[in-house]
């Protein structure tokens, strides 16, 4: 892909900066760039990638992440749909941005896309779908599920020796996009710790409050043992929670999700799912996918493509599971005052 | 699980939640962790040490009109407070139930019980609010100082007086003059949006358009626009606690290297909230209080203040502020006012 035409003092100094994620005053004085960010759906009500976060969340962190980078955005809402994101991009290209983020998941507008952005001369990345020729930042979440799988796998072996265990993966499991990906993520590692696990499979249709009541029957159906659930994002995972308080089962479920979004970290609410003081939930912990951040990772991949260095064709999301034992670190609350 | 591990269990839980045990606290090599104070590795007042005789007198010539303007919110149930903290006044008013009163000349009384967390409405941070680990104020390890009821060094009944000479840096005005001003649609007034990063360069624009330069000592407040929003409590609440327009790192830095005594603002913790490193929790906090022993005031009332400093070109004030001296304490609510 093209790379822009740049000093050397930029190529230098825009490395230490963003290595460093420190303020850039001698790089802010001598280049600024105009970096487009088209997003995938910022309706209030849209989640994103089958998980709990909004377009807005994705478009705060880009915000954020802006502050101490030598740059100035350009925001454009694709609103879900593939028309609006070619309008966009045709849009950043009038504004002549430097560079375009582009998150959309219709296959033939990123084509299109890929092909008047070439056009143009100007560079893009993806996120989460593919655009031909960019880069793409994303989600592995294959990788992600099998993190949960392992972790509950984990938990069985060494509280549950002696128990008779069976697992339960709940969600939207008619999504054959990245949910499906997560349910087998989820089930490849239960088996690599326990392979004669029997698994089943508890479908929301889409709507979490479902999983109460199919959860609720199968655990009636089992109840001398021990369950392990694997959600498929943090409202799955919180209403699987209602139906095992409901039915009476705590001593008897443990349950890892998918996403770590505002419902499970608290942002700056006081209603935190995973908190130090309350290591006894059953609520072992959830697999970040960190999309609230996302512009602090895709950020400077964006700067290094305009300082003229190579970023790797693929680059994934940093998922790692969350814990009471570790989400104040990586997750400091806000609210003290 | 036996009965002897459930009790072995309960008794570690129960000496963790006493807190007054210092086996509960790891000790950590506080010189590696903490700057050591100016003041000497007795000090346990902090930046207050800078407010000398001298000082006050030279604060004292800002009087010139006698002009008193507030600076402090009300103390009332349904300001923004997060989770669980509370404020709550009982008022004891039974002797005027007629035949309780005392004495053959009827005399009646009231009086309250005010049950608060101290870091509530307009309050003060001392130095025992803020460590690395367990490392304080002057490498002050804490563990072996935290009681139940209190810690017994680096309490509030060490300050020393806040009579200084205060300056109103009315950011909103920088940022309106600058042509950068990006609103928050919630605030009714003119207020730098959530996030947003005070600079040092923002700070310098906002003492120069007073002419002032800072001196040592000096007690320095920050007008955000985001007091805004405490203002309409309760319907904002949610709105200002979520984030705030504060200080950067590099200009809290910069502060402290001044050697101001304390650094206010109208928002709830004085720093940017999001924080600039993301998974960094209020390193402003640290920089102020833990390593420089300079005072926080949060949710100060400065849209007077910076509207008087327009008005009558002066952004200086004879600071007017005493700290309780609530002894073994972290910090306080404080009223304080600005008298030009």
């Amino acid at each position: 892909m093209p790379a822009p035409r740049l000093g050397r003092r930029f190529v230098v100094g825009g490395l230490a900066a963003f290595l460093g994620n420190a303020p850039l005053p001698g790089i802010a004085q001598e280049r600024r760039f105009r970096i487009a960010f088209a997003n995938l759906n910022e309706e209030p009500a849209a989640r994103l990638e089958g998980l709990g976060f909004t377009g807005l969340d994705v478009r705060r962190s880009f915000q954020l992440a802006a502050r101490t980078l030598p740059v100035d955005m350009l925001y454009y809402d694709n609103g879900g749909d593939d028309a609006k994101a070619l309008a966009n991009v045709a849009a950043a290209i009038a504004e002549k941005a430097d560079l375009v983020i582009e998150y959309n998941n219709g296959a033939a507008a990123n084509a299109e896309i890929a092909r008047r952005l070439k056009a143009a001369g100007i560079p893009a990345l993806a996120i989460n779908h593919p655009v031909p020729g960019a880069p793409l930042y994303g989600a592995d979440n294959f990788g992600a599920g099998r993190i949960a799988g392992l972790a509950l796998g984990q938990f069985a072996k060494q509280n549950w020796p002696d128990e008779t265990v069976i697992a339960a993966i709940v969600g939207n499991l008619d999504d054959t996009g990245p949910a499906a990906d997560r349910a087998r993520g989820i089930a490849e590692g239960l088996r690599q710790e326990l392979p004669d696990i029997s698994l089943t499979r508890l479908d929301s249709g889409g709507n979490p409050l479902r999983i109460e009541g199919v959860l609720s029957k199968f655990l009636a159906a089992q109840s001398k043992r021990k369950v392990l659930v694997g959600a498929l994002d943090d409202a799955s995972a919180l209403a699987a929670k209602t139906a095992i308080e409901l039915a009476r089962r705590l001593g008897d479920c443990i349950i890892v999700s998918q996403g770590v979004d505002r419902s499970i970290h608290g942002g700056a609410g006081d209603r935190k799912e995973l908190d130090p003081s309350n290591r006894g939930s059953i609520v072992l912990g959830s697999v970040a996918y960190h999309m609230d951040r996302y512009g602090y990772d895709v950020l400077p991949l964006a700067l290094k493509m305009l300082g003229g260095e190579s970023v790797p064709p693929r680059t994934v999301t940093q998922h790692i599971l969350i814990t009471a034992k570790n989400i104040f670190s990586l997750y400091p609350p806000y609210d003290m005052n | 699980m036996k009965l002897s591990a459930c009790i072995a269990s309960a008794a570690l839980s129960a000496l963790v939640m006493l807190g007054g045990s210092a086996a509960a606290f790891a000790q950590s090599d506080c010189k590696t962790l903490v700057k050591p104070s100016p003041f000497g590795p007795a000090d346990e007042v902090g930046a207050t040490n800078r407010v000398t005789p001298a000082v006050t007198k030279a604060a004292a010539a800002e009087i010139q009109t006698g002009k008193v303007t507030p600076m402090a919110n009300n103390l009332i149930d349904g300001v923004p407070l997060f989770g669980t903290r509370f404020t709550k006044t009982i008022l004891t008013s039974a002797s005027l139930v007629p035949g309780a009163e005392y004495g053959k000349n009827k005399l009646s009384y009231m009086e309250d019980t005010y049950l608060s967390q101290s870091h509530v409405g307009t309050h003060i941070d001392g130095m025992g609010h803020i460590g690395i680990k367990d490392c304080y104020y002057n490498q002050t390890a804490m563990g072996k100082y935290v009681t139940q009821n209190g810690i017994k060094k680096l309490g509030l009944e060490n300050l020393k007086s806040f009579a200084t000479r205060g300056i109103i840096v009315d950011l909103v005005k920088v940022y309106q003059d600058a042509g950068k001003l990006k609103p928050n649609a919630a605030c009714k007034t003119p207020c730098i949006d959530g996030g947003t990063v005070i600079s040092q360069a923002d700070i310098e624009a906002g003492l120069k358009l007073y002419n002032i330069t800072l001196r040592e000592a000096d007690a320095v407040f920050l007008h955000t626009g985001w007091g805004d929003l405490f203002q309409q409590f309760p319907a904002q609440n949610a709105t200002y606690n979520g984030s705030e327009p504060g200080l950067g790192k590099a200009a809290a830095e910069w502060l402290a290297g001044q050697k101001v005594i304390l650094v206010g603002a109208d928002n709830w913790a004085v720093e940017v909230i999001p924080s600039e490193d993301k998974e960094e929790a209020f390193p402003i906090h640290a920089i102020l209080l833990t390593d420089n022993g300079i005072h926080i005031i949060e949710n100060v009332r400065t849209d007077l203040i910076a509207a008087e400093a327009a008005s009558s070109k002066r952004g200086t004030f004879f600071l007017s502020m005493t700290v309780p001296r609530a002894a073994g304490t972290t910090g306080t609510f404080v009223n304080l006012e600005a008298i030009q």
